[in-house]
């Protein structure tokens, strides 16, 4: 007889643990989902919070960053799909402070490109042009008159006639040359000598088929 | 052709007007280097009175430098002369100037200008033309043969500066440039 209530004992008890082992499990899987949920809402909260801040750094110019991190940063918050309109208007924003701020990185890349072609050039002329510029200087630097004359007369050989014209820019503005009065060659180099300085530089030379210079244009240094 | 009429006045003026609005609203930096090319101009005509004064300048030179000199003035411009031993102030164009420059009874002259600066500057005139003054000094020192000073002076003088829109043809191109041409040179002041 106590055997028997021994028996039903233990199985009600074996069905009370069971139960409270199902309620428990079901209890336990639906409490994940909800951490699982409100976890995902805190990720996407921070997001939201995390994009303003970058987005609003980048319009404030406060980053720190290059402009192609600023863009990169722009595009992985792009990526997102953030469905909130405060970050929605900074994203406008921003895309047209990015857009603005590359023009005009591409306008000053332009601008250095065309500075470094023009040094460049004047590089390139300072060596194409030393003989002449050389030989100017020294008709310049010439002692006596008689010394002066004879290095008049080599660098007149340079020249198809000793009435060549020679343009002297005296400045560069808006695309265009502005010209002192136009001279000879003769004049200009008898001038060298009386002037006793030289203070040009060739800026071009046109030649005859024969190679002896047909026009002069000189800067203003 | 009535509607080609706007079209056609359109490039008339825009186009023919251009160089007319370059020259007028001159940027100061073309404005700059206009003041510096006059005053470039009469730094030259010091050096050639230098060198058609100096007694060691051969004469064919002083006759070249001559008239390199007179092509930087404006036809019959005038140079005033003093002397602290004649009260008045002689005139002569700047050729007849040059030639009794290099013709001068001392052993030796020297002629400085110095202090080279504008005292009115170059103003646009209703005919294009920028006009302005430009004020030296000018010691004058002279010798005889045995190097001892004989007479010299100081004086300050306003020369009138023309400034131009030009154009020329150089090898069938027309080309623009600023010709710059001197006016009178009047005397201001005689010192010891």
């Amino acid at each position: 007889m106590r055997n028997k209530s021994w028996t039903s004992a233990t199985g009600l008890m074996m069905v009370v643990l069971f139960a409270t082992l199902m309620i428990g499990g079901l209890s336990s899987c639906k409490s994940k989902k909800k951490l699982a949920r409100e976890k995902a809402a805190a990720e996407y909260a921070a997001r939201v919070e995390q994009a303003k801040k970058t987005l609003t750094a980048i319009l404030d110019g406060t980053s720190g960053w290059s402009l192609d991190e600023q863009q990169k940063q722009f595009d992985t918050i792009k990526t997102y799909n953030i469905d909130d309109p405060e970050v929605k208007d900074l994203m406008v924003k921003v895309a047209e402070k990015l857009k603005s701020e590359q023009a005009e990185a591409a306008r000053k890349a332009e601008e250095q490109r065309l500075r470094d072609q023009e040094a460049a050039k004047r590089k390139a002329d300072v060596e194409k042009f030393k003989p002449l510029n050389d030989a100017f200087s020294q008709i310049a630097e010439s002692e006596t008159y008689s010394e002066a004359n004879q290095r008049i007369n080599n660098t007149l050989s340079l020249f198809a006639t000793s009435e060549v014209p020679v343009l002297i820019i005296i400045d560069q503005a808006q695309g265009f040359n502005d010209y002192d009065r136009p001279t000879t060659i003769v004049k200009f180099l008898n001038y060298l000598k009386d002037m006793k300085a030289y203070s040009f530089a060739v800026e071009s030379v046109k030649k005859d088929a024969q190679g002896k210079i047909t026009e002069l244009e000189l800067i203003k240094k | 052709m009535k509607k080609l009429a706007p079209v056609l006045l359109f490039f008339f003026v825009f186009v023919s007007a251009g160089p007319l609005l370059a020259q007028d609203n001159l940027s100061p930096a073309r404005k700059q280097a206009i003041d510096s090319l006059a005053l470039e101009k009469v730094r030259d005509l010091s050096k050639y009175i230098t060198i058609i004064g100096s007694k060691t300048t051969p004469w064919s030179e002083a006759n070249r430098v001559m008239d390199r000199a007179d092509e930087l003035f404006m036809p019959g411009s005038q140079m005033g002369v003093s002397s602290l031993l004649h009260p008045k102030i002689q005139y002569y164009t700047v050729r007849k100037y040059f030639e009794r420059l290099m013709r001068l009874n001392y052993s030796k002259v020297e002629i400085e200008w110095y202090k080279i600066n504008y005292v009115s500057d170059l103003q646009r005139q209703p005919d294009g033309t920028y006009v302005g003054v430009i004020t030296i000094f000018q010691k004058f020192k002279a010798y005889d043969k045995e190097g001892r000073l004989l007479y010299q002076d100081t004086t300050k003088k306003d020369i009138t500066v023309y400034v131009k829109r030009k154009q020329t043809q150089i090898q069938g191109r027309m080309i623009g440039f600023w010709d710059v041409l001197l006016g009178d040179i009047r005397v201001k002041e005689t010192s010891k």
